[in-house]
């Protein structure tokens, strides 16, 4: 076995064959890693991660890596998870619910990925340090006019603060995406409010009911925080009754009434005619027998 | 019945009894054989892994299977083409071709229904379409008049054998389980005047009735496409585009078995020059009506060029399936048309290329109908891998795919190997007619 190893060996240096076990490492990627913190109507934050690596003159998602998330700090009291990005190279997870008391009682939080132990890729970190804040949601409705309110708070070692000159984004959340409240961007005054009003008529659920959005983008010290309240401002739905009539779309029994009897007539006919067939069938064997006993 | 005894019906009877398969014939069926136990592999493995063996995927959630039952319902339209157009229009020459269209028809119709329920992920729910199928559904359609057509189509196999099956009753060894078996379908048959009067009547009345219900399952087909809105099947042409497009190919496929069958049983005497020569101008008819409903189903279309459509119309003409559609456009409809019209090209052995020809140029057709659409639809699913924007069919689903032509061949093949192929009693009234 060893005198085949030594021959391979030197076969593949005389011809510059790479052989498997006896090949030189290929050159590792490197990774580009960012993380963002985003956080929903005060609850536990989630971790987002997108991994990327340069091919050419672009960048491009890298696919199926294990990002590992980190709280606090790089240890494994600190480990939150493991996650394989996607197709888009993203990995996300919320923050595991055993870091809940240790998330309330800090007001500056340090969160980390990482990417280590891969095969193609060089190992990669990504920190974000956020100051904790929130936003509070109003929605205010005087002598019929109505207002959306936002007051963006930011936690310090006495409590909450106002925050001045913050972009925040009044929004109406639909199915697919936010719908503008009214401008695009809204900024925070002295007292860390900023208000809208509000004259959309657009329909909602069936009580009229419609998700109202208060968001901050990509703060270098909130993060992304978003903070949502319903109201019924919308116009209530009538729900869609075509189902219980007797349409094209309806369920089996609903079957409009021109198409049960037109088809069911031509096979009644069809099939008639088929069962009178074999009844003339019937009638040929049975001549057959009768003139084969005679 | 005196007929029978005559020397010559002895000798018409002689030629056109079922013969015992030779070397060439051993060897075709045992490829047919191999061919479906391939496919019955890849079905199981189907079934073991669910649908996610084959290439479709999300966009081309109907790939070759779809395909080759438009193909089956299509070719299985010869059927009420030679037997019972020819039969009511009395053309002379039609009785040694009826059998076999008839035939191929009944084959072609048990695979299409089978490769159906092949393409259901679920195929022990089939019965829900019975039980729960919803009316307004086109699917509904389909199931009912394949089943309808499937009926009629035995029937109209059944009872021109009944005469005949006298005679294969006398000429089988005594006792065997082939004459078993012969005498269960039909020694009650005694060839009296009123046996002969009911057979006529049931036979005439089914030529009636079968020309609309194949006209019924072919348009009914086309509906499963042209009544949802998609690019290239939103159009209400699609009925009359298929009906034509499947006598077409109906057409092909007697040409080319009766070809086959007239070299494999020596058949001359019965199937002449001149039985070709008339199907060869049958199919430049076909081929060319077939050929003005494509020019109207791709040309106006083209000529508008909707946004919405180009994807679809520019992937047929220039883009990944210009090499399929325009080869399904020459050697199914172009090249046959041009070499058929000279009577030199109507000769058996040039007819019987071009009989492929169409038949092969048909198959990918149905392809070509079926599988780019779904590609480009009005509306992309949203984060869906790119990888499904494209469709390439599994292993599976060619060894499926080729198992069920395969076991329709070998339906044809195995009839043929114990019915006579040509109507033996038909035949020999005919030449004692004529006599």
């Amino acid at each position: 076995m060893k005198r085949y190893n030594y021959l391979a060996v030197c076969i593949a240096a005389l011809c510059n064959i790479p052989l498997p076990g006896y090949a030189q490492p290929s050159e590792k990627s490197s990774v580009r890693l960012a993380l963002t913190y985003n956080q929903l109507n005060y609850n536990l934050p989630i971790l987002k991660a997108s991994a990327k690596t340069k091919k050419g003159k672009k960048f491009e998602p890298v696919e199926g890596v294990e990002i590992s998330f980190f709280f606090a700090n790089e240890t494994s009291r600190g480990f939150a998870g493991r996650i394989k990005t996607t197709s888009k190279g993203e990995a996300s997870m919320v923050l595991p619910a055993r870091f809940k008391h240790q998330f309330d009682s800090l007001s500056t939080c340090l969160f980390k990925a990482t990417l280590t132990s891969n095969d193609q890729f060089e190992d990669a970190s990504a920190e974000v340090e956020i100051t904790k804040g929130k936003i509070e949601l109003a929605l205010i409705e005087l002598d019929s006019t109505r207002t959306i309110s936002a007051k963006v708070l930011i936690r310090n070692d006495t409590g909450w603060a106002a925050v001045p000159g913050v972009d925040v984004k009044l929004v109406v959340r639909r199915l697919l995406s936010d719908l503008s409240a009214g401008e695009e961007l809204y900024t925070t005054g002295e007292t860390g409010e900023a208000s809208a009003s509000y004259a959309l008529t657009i329909p909602g659920d069936i009580n009229g009911l419609v998700t109202f959005g208060a968001k901050i983008e990509d703060h270098d010290l909130l993060g992304n925080l978003t903070t949502t309240k319903t109201a019924n401002w919308g116009i209530p739905l009538k729900p869609d009754n075509t189902f219980a009539k007797r349409t094209l779309f309806a369920t089996r029994d609903k079957t409009p009434l021109w198409l049960l009897s037109f088809p069911n007539l031509l096979i009644a006919g069809v099939w008639g005619t088929i069962f009178y067939l074999l009844y003339q069938l019937i009638k040929i064997r049975k001549i057959g027998k009768t003139s084969s006993t005679t | 019945m005196n007929t029978i005894a005559s020397p010559s019906a002895e000798q018409i009877t002689k030629a056109l009894l079922p013969q015992k398969f030779g070397r060439a014939g051993t060897i075709w069926t045992s490829i047919l054989v191999v061919l479906c136990l391939a496919g019955l592999v890849g079905y199981y493995r189907q079934l073991q892994n669910g649908l996610v063996v084959t290439g479709m995927r999300d966009y081309a959630s109907w790939g070759i299977y779809i395909s080759n039952f438009v193909f089956f319902v299509a070719i299985s339209l010869v059927g009420s083409l030679i037997t019972a157009i020819f039969r009511l229009t009395n053309v002379e020459w039609r009785t040694p071709l009826t059998r076999i269209s008839e035939i191929i028809a009944v084959s072609a119709i048990l695979f299409a229904g089978m490769i159906i329920i092949v393409d259901m992920g679920r195929p022990e729910r089939f019965t829900n379409l019975f039980f729960h199928g919803r009316f307004q559904s086109p699917i509904i359609w389909d199931v009912i008049v394949i089943t309808t057509y499937l009926t009629l189509s035995i029937l109209f196999l059944y009872f021109p054998l009944l005469p005949d099956l006298p005679i294969l009753i006398k000429n089988s060894k005594a006792g065997s389980g082939t004459q078993k078996f012969y005498k269960f379908l039909g020694s009650f048959w005694k060839g009296t005047t009123e046996q002969f009067r009911l057979s006529e009547k049931a036979i005439r009345i089914i030529s009636v009735m079968i020309i609309p219900v194949a006209l019924a399952i072919h348009t009914v087909t086309s509906w499963l496409f042209a009544t949802t809105y998609r690019p290239g099947w939103d159009s209400t042409n699609f009925g009359a585009y298929f009906v034509s497009g499947a006598f077409l190919v109906g057409a092909g496929g007697v040409v080319v078995a009766m070809y086959v069958f007239r070299r494999a049983y020596k058949l001359e005497t019965y199937i002449t020059e001149k039985h070709f020569d008339n199907m060869g101008k049958i199919l430049v008819m076909l081929a060319l009506l077939y050929f003005y409903f494509n020019i109207n189903e791709y040309l106006v279309p083209a000529f508008k060029m909707k946004k919405a459509e180009e994807h679809h119309l520019m992937g047929l003409f220039t883009g990944d399936f210009a090499i399929m559609f325009w080869f399904a456009i020459l050697i199914g409809m172009v090249i046959p048309v041009i070499t058929l019209i000279f009577p030199q090209g109507r000769k058996p052995n040039v007819l019987f290329v071009m009989g492929i020809f169409v038949v092969v140029g048909a198959w990918f057709k149905r392809f070509l109908i079926v599988t780019p659409t779904l590609l480009s639809p009005f509306l992309p699913i949203y984060d869906a891998p790119e990888s499904y924007s494209r469709y390439f069919p599994t292993w599976e689903e060619w060894a499926i795919a080729m198992g069920s032509l395969a076991g329709s061949l070998l339906i044809i093949t195995v009839f043929a190997r114990y019915f006579p192929i040509i109507p033996i009693h038909e035949t020999i009234v005919e030449k004692t007619f004529k006599s």
